[in-house]
């Protein structure tokens, strides 16, 4: 009996991390969309625990050319209190992030790159909240 | 006897498990109607000379081909046909090494021709990249119906190129997480020559300041591509792939990289954040630097199309 109940339990969080996939492909579709003029290259998906003492962070590399014009938009997931900053970085230089000073957010990040080399896309959630979201790396159509 | 019954119950609830998990995910990653094997038996168990984590990032850093694609129709160069590899020769492709790298080539040419709008052609470039992905046990990334019907129907290019871009995407996460590390290094070489292929055929016609700019600065991942192939050069195919990637590497000698550096700048246009980086990029590549890496890329990726 024992064994069955921990088949089920397994095919039950099978399921549902399944099922957690299929949301954040379904966010990235969804996010994809919003992009407007540009057209889409990558996507970073991240889902981060809440801490109020070292707030979590996601780091993901992307080497950027010269004379291109990136954008990097980003999209919460529903049922989740974080809202995302993402921080565009070169080295330890910080280069823009989507959180101005008053704590609200920009829409998007436009980065026209002059200089090709590896940049860094770091994603956190403002005041340590928990949240779920996605990055939509893309260039803009000139 | 109670053991049997047991593992008959196991069976049944991970075949279940398994459909439950094909259906509950989204239209690019249904599962294939081929039996599907555990994908450690093809992982290469050999221990890696970096860290997958490593490779990961080496691998996530190489540009997309679409990039340079864009760069090429930036500059008015019209579209031609007669770059792209022939996709007659699919039967011939018969290892995963084989399959792998020419997969990237291909994949390469799908963003080339999405580019241009080329829709026609995307049918048959996408036929080869299917039957390319099955052998290879990873066609479920790829929506073929969808694809098809955007191409045929020539409606909606921006999703057509989102699917086939995004769908590259989760079939190279999905390798890398499932320990085939080494045809995701394939692929990527693959797609990584093949642009390169087009951008130098390109310059060797109208050497454009931006494209030989972009040709040369892929200098910076040459490392990165021999890198992430030596770790598998105990695979006498691997050996040979790095020895062709040196070559190219080689070319690259006489090619100057400088930097200026200037404090970035920034403003808020329309609610979106624009970053304007003042650092300045100059690079020093002579004519004749410029034609020796033209014929190297050249003869690299013949070789990879007629394996």
């Amino acid at each position: 009996m024992k064994h069955i109940i921990k088949i089920i339990l397994a095919l039950f969080i099978g399921f549902q991390v399944n099922q957690a996939v299929a949301q954040s492909d379904e966010l990235v579709n969804v996010c994809a969309l919003g992009i407007g003029n540009a057209t889409y290259l990558k996507d970073y998906k991240v889902k981060l625990s809440a801490s109020s003492v070292s707030p979590p962070s996601a780091k993901f590399n992307v080497i950027m050319n010269k004379g291109t014009m990136y954008k990097i938009t980003v999209c919460n997931a529903e049922g989740y209190a974080g809202e995302a900053v993402v921080q565009l970085m070169e080295n330890a230089t910080l280069l823009g992030t989507n959180l101005k000073p008053d704590g609200t957010f920009v829409t998007a990040i436009g980065f026209q790159c002059q200089k090709t080399g590896m940049y860094s896309i770091n994603l956190s959630f403002k005041d340590g909240k928990e949240g779920a979201a996605v990055a939509i790396l893309s260039y803009v159509n000139m | 006897m109670r053991r049997r019954w047991y593992n008959l119950v196991f069976i049944g609830f991970a075949s279940a498990a398994l459909f439950l998990s094909a259906c509950s995910g989204n239209s690019n990653k249904k599962i294939s109607d081929d039996i599907e094997i555990p994908e450690e038996i093809f992982g290469d168990d050999k221990p890696l000379l970096i860290s997958q984590e490593a490779m990961e990032d080496i691998i996530d850093n190489i540009s997309s081909p679409v990039e340079m694609a864009a760069l090429l129709k930036s500059t008015g160069v019209p579209f031609s046909q007669k770059l792209l590899a022939s996709t007659n020769r699919i039967d011939k492709l018969n290892t995963n090494f084989k399959q792998a790298l020419n997969l990237g080539v291909y994949g390469c040419d799908l963003g080339y021709l999405n580019m241009y709008e080329k829709t026609g052609s995307v049918i048959n470039n996408m036929t080869a990249i299917k039957s390319l992905a099955n052998e290879l046990r990873i066609g479920q990334f790829f929506d073929f119906n969808t694809i098809k019907r955007l191409a045929t129907n020539n409606e909606n290019l921006d999703s057509l190129m989102y699917i086939s871009v995004s769908s590259f995407n989760n079939m190279d996460e999905y390798l890398r997480q499932a320990n085939r590390g080494n045809i995701s290094s394939l692929i990527v070489t693959g797609m990584w020559v093949e642009g390169m292929y087009l951008a130098t055929q390109v310059a060797k016609g109208a050497p454009e300041k931006e494209v030989v700019e972009r040709i040369a600065d892929q200098k910076l991942v040459l490392n990165d591509l021999i890198l992430i192939l030596k770790n598998y050069k105990s695979d006498a195919n691997f050996a040979d792939l790095v020895k062709e990637i040196e070559r190219i590497k080689k070319a690259y000698d006489g090619v100057r990289i400088t930097y200026e550096m200037g404090e970035p700048e920034a403003k808020e246009v329309d609610g979106m954040l624009i970053i304007v980086q003042n650092d300045k990029q100059h690079i020093d590549i002579s004519d004749e630097t410029l034609a020796n890496i033209i014929t190297v890329i050249e003869d690299v990726r013949n070789n990879i199309i007629s394996l």
